[in-house]
């Protein structure tokens, strides 16, 4: 799939904006501080709603406006389709096909995009958080059902972190309740997990192969998911209920003393090793900045295999960062296969075929200057 | 903007309603002015009245004029299953059915720490009595199918597992008449895994 023409309105620094793009390699060249991230922040917006660099919807409206419009034009299996969003103070409208689409589960998901931006060597380094939300999100784009157990999880959670803190605080255990709010989390826990194991295994067999071949077959890397329980990855639902359940009771005295669910995918995180070393602890700079290219390279296949089609690619800022060889290992990768956008001060480090070829877009101040 | 104070007080009464906003609240009372003097006397005395000759039932919990109330009271309904609903229209609803002749008890509310609502906070403990007292058979458990009502249902049902009576838990699926395309993911998803044989 590939983004065809691009309108903003009101959007952050660009008052008004049309663009077009090329299917294959879009280069946006600007000095710092011209709209460069703003513009793949704004297709980001257009693909899941939501920005990738805040929470603050109204940071999206330019200064004194009333409301941000993007609009879009995707190319999907021969066909073009229509996005539009509006972003007002009184909330965030999606339109598909022009239709309103009440529920923006409904719109998510109608264009798929894969960014990788300098924040993203956080999902190495960061803390375990960045590490779940980027499994939460990925998984929620392929399987709706996940992002229900997810939520009804949190809600759960909420409700057992509540009830531990009462009886850690009146000393007076009312363990009926505790047992249902547990089962009740179980319920939930078991289905996340078992879908985190299977998307998992789905993301090394790309991964690894992928990171070998960028370090130029050097390392070996290896994904592990870390369970606050001891499980396979081969087992089924009811067998990981089975151990939750066991784990919760011998954690029970614990989790009351402390007030708090101790264990649960809540916990969990991802473990990557290259040649064996943990990377977030041994790596150098530049194998974590592969390990994290690998992942993101790893989720355009998965997105490929799941719905037939390559997302989109946005490289914010990152081609820079990348020694000669594994930019042209990322270019070559992506080469006439996934529409791509990449911002950059200058094309002047940059020496690969590919990118002479490409569409340059000049931005300057808010504007297309060619 | 300025009102004369018997308004501005008959519009912050309004505004109390669910539903109602501030714009409305104002229509509502300008509309309440210019009525028949009757209308409007006859209006205050049945909020009055409903408010003061409406009480709970001792037994079930209902709202009611009597006590104990007229579902409480009638003797050819089965005294030996009770539906469980957590509001006084779910009750309303089950009657609309015509084919529920049992008996009902009211929780006014479900169980929620978050909210610091326990067992004790709801119409349980009285349930627990009525367990004791009556010939219960069976307790169905109607309340809400989301994460508060399903941990009530399940709550009640362990606390009544010893005494030997039947907990069952309504059912949830797909509405009747409903077509499959029109169901959202998790509804269809619940309904594929309560499938049952043909």
């Amino acid at each position: 799939m590939h983004i065809e023409q691009l309108n903003l309105k009101n959007y952050r620094n660009y008052e008004q904006l049309e663009v077009s793009f090329d299917d294959k390699i879009n280069v946006i060249i600007g000095e710092n501080a011209q709209g460069k991230t703003n513009l793949m922040e704004a297709i980001h917006v257009l693909a899941f709603t939501k920005s990738h660099r805040t929470t603050h919807e109204k940071e999206l409206i330019q200064w004194d406006k009333e409301y941000a419009k993007i609009e879009g034009r995707v190319t999907k299996r021969q066909q073009t389709i229509p996005l539009e969003i509006v972003i007002s103070n009184k909330g965030k409208k999606a339109k598909l096909n022009r239709l309103e689409q009440g529920r923006l589960s409904d719109y998510i998901g109608a264009v798929n995009v894969v960014m990788f931006a300098p924040e993203d060597l956080n999902l190495v380094k960061g803390a375990p958080q960045i590490r779940r939300r980027f499994i939460d999100m990925e998984l929620g784009q392929i399987q709706p059902t996940y992002i229900y157990h997810l939520g009804q999880y949190q809600k759960v959670l909420k409700q057992r972190n509540h009830l531990l803190k009462q009886m850690q605080r009146s000393g007076k255990p009312d363990k009926v309740m505790l047992q249902v709010l547990t089962d009740q989390l179980v319920e939930h826990a078991a289905i996340i997990l078992e879908k985190r194991f299977t998307f998992l295994k789905l993301l090394r067999t790309w991964a690894s192969p992928i990171h070998f071949e960028i370090s130029r077959e050097r390392e070996e890397l290896e994904i592990k998911y870390q369970a606050t329980i001891e499980v396979s990855e081969e087992v089924t639902k009811e067998k990981i209920e089975t151990i939750y359940l066991t784990k919760f009771e011998e954690m029970q005295t614990k989790e009351i003393e402390r007030g708090t669910t101790l264990i649960g995918p809540h916990r969990d995180d991802l473990l990557f090793s290259v040649n064996k070393k943990d990377v977030q602890t041994f790596g150098s700079q530049g194998q974590q900045r592969t390990t994290a290219l690998s992942v993101k390279l790893a989720e355009i296949e998965l997105i490929h295999k799941e719905i037939g089609e390559y997302p989109i690619l946005l490289l914010d800022d990152v081609l820079s960062e990348l020694d000669d060889h594994r930019q042209s290992h990322l270019l070559n990768t992506i080469q006439g296969r996934v529409q791509t956008f990449v911002s950059t001060t200058s094309v002047d480090g940059i020496n690969h075929e590919t990118l002479k070829k490409a569409e340059l877009i000049r931005i300057s101040n808010g504007e297309i200057v060619n | 903007m300025y009102y004369p104070e018997p308004i501005s007080k008959l519009i912050d009464s309004f505004t109390k309603l669910p539903g109602i906003g501030p714009k409305t609240a104002v229509r509502l009372a300008f509309f309440v002015i210019n009525m028949k003097d009757d209308d409007v006397f006859n209006f205050a005395n049945a909020l009055v009245n409903a408010k003061r000759e409406l009480t709970h039932c001792n037994v079930c919990g209902n709202i009611t004029d009597q006590d104990p109330c007229l579902i409480c009271q009638d003797n050819s309904r089965d005294n030996s299953i009770i539906c469980v609903v957590q509001d006084p229209k779910d009750v309303i609803a089950m009657e609309r059915m015509k084919e529920f002749r049992g008996k009902y008890h009211v929780l006014h509310g479900a169980i929620s720490p978050m909210d610091g609502i326990g067992p004790e906070d709801i119409n349980v403990p009285a349930l627990l009595n009525r367990l004791k007292d009556e010939e219960v058979k069976e307790i169905i458990l109607a309340t809400n199918p989301n994460i508060e009502g399903e941990a009530t249902a399940m709550y009640i049902s362990r606390l009544v597992k010893p005494s030997g009576i039947k907990a069952t838990r309504i059912a949830h699926g797909l509405p009747v008449g409903g077509d499959l395309e029109y169901a959202d993911e998790v509804t269809l998803s619940k309904a594929l895994e309560g499938r049952r044989d043909l």
